[in-house]
């Protein structure tokens, strides 16, 4: 227990930071324009002040009421995320096989427990049924297996 | 009769073998793109778009709008079953159909929530046959002051329902638009917040942005918390799917609610499925007599939405038939493949192609019985996904999202924008903001801001704009009307939990 809420005073305080970077990047990177020819900048900087604004209300709110410590991880986000970029990476290089496996490898790590023949099993059916499903079945023009080199 | 006529002339179209196995072929594509979370409904109707190249206009649209409309009833399954929406339209039921799932009523959640698709689908059906001339003509009266302040009341709506600050929610629907501004200015054709990356020219993408908020950050946070054994096996036995007397008596009215939201919000460009079904799942939660249950499995929640989000499937075919005009991408799709089979889209392709018109809505009708017969059967097939290890469910989940990501353009820039809205839901969750009206802020940014300057340049540079048309004006006060009920609502809901619950102060204050 916190005697303010400080989760919603750091989300507050990086909501202003965010809106007062949108309006100064609309407002010296883009054409502001006048109320009745708006131009592109326009809409972005008024929207920047007004999410600064709700970010000052948040943080004004949180600093009245007492919070809890939010429970934060480490190793989940890290191999979730991991997974999904190293799809990204491998399947225009190297094809969609070796992208499943990346994924499915390392986003099963983050149960922190491995299981070796339920992960290979796994692998095994994905790979049969992603390119069954998308590349035969619904004509994904995307290579199994590719080496770029 | 006139209509009696037309819906026989339909009928006979719709009826024909050749119609009946593309609409089959439709409904069962979209069941299966909707319930594979990942894929969404764009994707299936692109890549699916060439092959009906060689059919028939008729056929061919048949078809199309049974991937449409079929991806809303598969949609449910996945929101339920996964707490991933299917699709955008279906984020809402993942708010009481989840738990209802982890109480073991998953099997009653899918049943009812077919028969409420169903029930909205033949509403809106009912409604685009009776009424397509006249609101047509009422439409046509909206201006861009019009369509501004309508988007800004579904915001705003939007904003009240998430059970956390209505601050936060309305802070996320700030920056739901500010990511829609990336990539393109259509007006000036300067590009927005694209650091330099080619491929954010045309904007972040609808779907890497759901899957990423809703799919991989939902992963993350139930990793290692999510246990096969809480499931009841009991779910799985099919007379768990029939509902209690108690649930069908709570469904009447939020499926007519329902309905007659989503057939209203349909029509309008901009609005559409996703929005009805906030707008119905708020609307149910302010009428009830005992919100809490919201939130924790009321059937209410599911029943409104779906009816909701069908109904709005259905009559967002009005605009587009009528008077040309798309209110979403999926409709500028079938608009395109109008105009490339050399039908001319517009006030007139009622009288001129009186086959094509009625065929395609009778269509809707036998599309719809063909995913009620589809969807039911198979409710004990979705339900045994439930007995699936999560440690072997999530990975597998996480590749469809990657490839679904991928084949929206095939591009690997897709799957970071999934990372990077995945980092970003991750962060949300950790600091309690709701997703929902970011995504929603996202979808009508662009709409916003375009009317919004083409309002102003109509007024030159008169806010009063806003305020002088009826129309406007209305919904305009309607809005401040919702926007302050909202923020009363929720600031005494808090005093009243703070001072029933004070152990848990913490919590109450944050909504």
């Amino acid at each position: 227990m916190f005697k303010a809420d400080y989760t919603d005073v750091v989300g507050g305080a990086l909501l202003v930071a965010t809106g007062l970077g949108v309006t100064a990047v609309s407002m010296t990177s883009y054409a502001v324009g006048t109320l009745r020819r708006m131009g592109p900048g326009m809409f972005p900087s008024i929207l920047g002040v007004l999410l600064a604004f709700l970010g000052i209300l948040i943080v004004l709110q949180a600093l009245r009421k007492p919070g809890r410590r939010p429970d934060i991880r480490v190793f989940s986000p890290l191999f979730v995320l991991g997974g999904v970029a190293a799809f990204a990476a491998l399947i225009a290089p190297f094809g969609l096989i070796p992208a499943i496996l990346g994924v499915t490898i390392i986003s099963s790590l983050a149960e922190l427990r491995l299981r070796p023949v339920s992960l290979i099993l796994l692998c095994l059916a994905l790979c049969l049924i992603a390119p069954l499903v998308f590349v035969y079945g619904l004509g994904l023009q995307i290579s199994l297996v590719r080496w770029p080199f | 009769m006139e209509l009696l006529g037309n819906a026989v002339l339909g009928l006979g179209v719709a009826l024909s073998v050749q119609n009946l196995f593309y609409c089959f072929l439709g409904a069962l594509l979209g069941t299966i793109v909707g319930v594979i979370p990942g894929l969404g409904v764009l994707a299936a109707i692109s890549m699916l778009f060439p092959l009906t190249f060689s059919l028939e206009p008729t056929t061919a649209l048949i078809m199309l709008a049974g991937i449409w409309y079929g991806t809303t009833y598969g949609g449910s399954t996945a929101s339920i079953l996964l707490n991933l929406p299917g699709t955008p339209a279906n984020a809402v039921t993942c708010l009481d159909g989840f738990p209802m799932a982890q109480q073991g009523r998953g099997g009653v959640a899918l049943f009812m929530t077919t028969v409420a698709s169903f029930f909205g689908a033949t509403f809106g059906i009912l409604l685009l046959m009776l009424f397509t001339p006249v609101i047509a003509e009422y439409a046509l009266r909206f201006g861009s002051a019009e369509y501004f302040a309508l988007m800004l009341m579904g915001l705003v709506a939007a904003s009240t329902i998430s059970s956390g600050s209505a601050l936060k929610a309305l802070a996320m629907v700030v920056l739901g638009i500010l990511f829609g501004l990336v990539g393109m200015d259509t007006q000036s054709a300067t590009v927005r917040f694209s650091f330099g990356i080619l491929g954010l020219l045309e904007g972040i993408s609808l779907i890497a942005l759901a899957m990423g908020i809703f799919g991989v950050a939902e992963i993350i946070m139930s990793v290692r918390r999510v246990r096969t054994a809480d499931i009841d096996p009991e779910t799985l036995k099919l007379k768990a799917i029939k509902p209690t007397r108690d649930d069908v008596r709570r469904s009447w009215f939020p499926m007519l609610r329902g309905s007659s939201i989503g057939s209203f919000f349909g029509t309008l460009p901009g609005t559409g499925p996703s929005i009805a079904a906030f707008l119905s799942y708020a609307i149910e939660k302010r009428l009830s007599r005992t919100p809490e249950r919201f939130g924790n499995g009321a059937i209410e929640g599911i029943m409104g939405p779906e009816s909701a989000n069908n109904a709005a499937d259905q009559t967002a075919f009005i605009p587009t038939l009528s008077l040309g005009v798309p209110g979403s991408a999926t409709m500028a799709l079938m608009l395109g493949v109008l105009m490339i089979h050399g039908v001319a889209p517009g006030p007139n392709l009622i009288t001129s192609q009186p086959e094509l018109f009625w065929g395609l809505i009778m269509s809707f009708w036998v599309g719809n019985i063909i995913l009620l017969i589809l969807n039911i059967p198979l409710i004990g097939l979705w339900v045994r996904m439930l007995t699936i290890p999560y440690h072997i469910l999530y990975p597998s989940v996480l590749m469809f999202i990657c490839i679904g990501a991928y084949s929206s353009g095939f591009s690997a820039l897709n799957i970071w924008m999934v990372f990077f809205f995945g980092v970003l839901g991750y962060l949300m969750r950790l600091l309690q903001f709701p997703g929902a009206p970011l995504l929603l802020g996202f979808v009508l940014g662009p709409l916003m801001e375009e009317h919004f300057r083409r309002a102003m340049v109509l007024s030159r540079g008169d806010f009063m704009t806003f305020f002088e048309r009826p129309i406007s004006a209305v919904i305009m006060a309607l809005t401040g009307l919702i926007l302050l009920w909202g923020i009363w609502t929720s600031e005494r809901g808090r005093r009243v939990e703070t001072e029933t619950k004070p152990a848990d102060a913490e919590e109450a204050g944050g909504s």
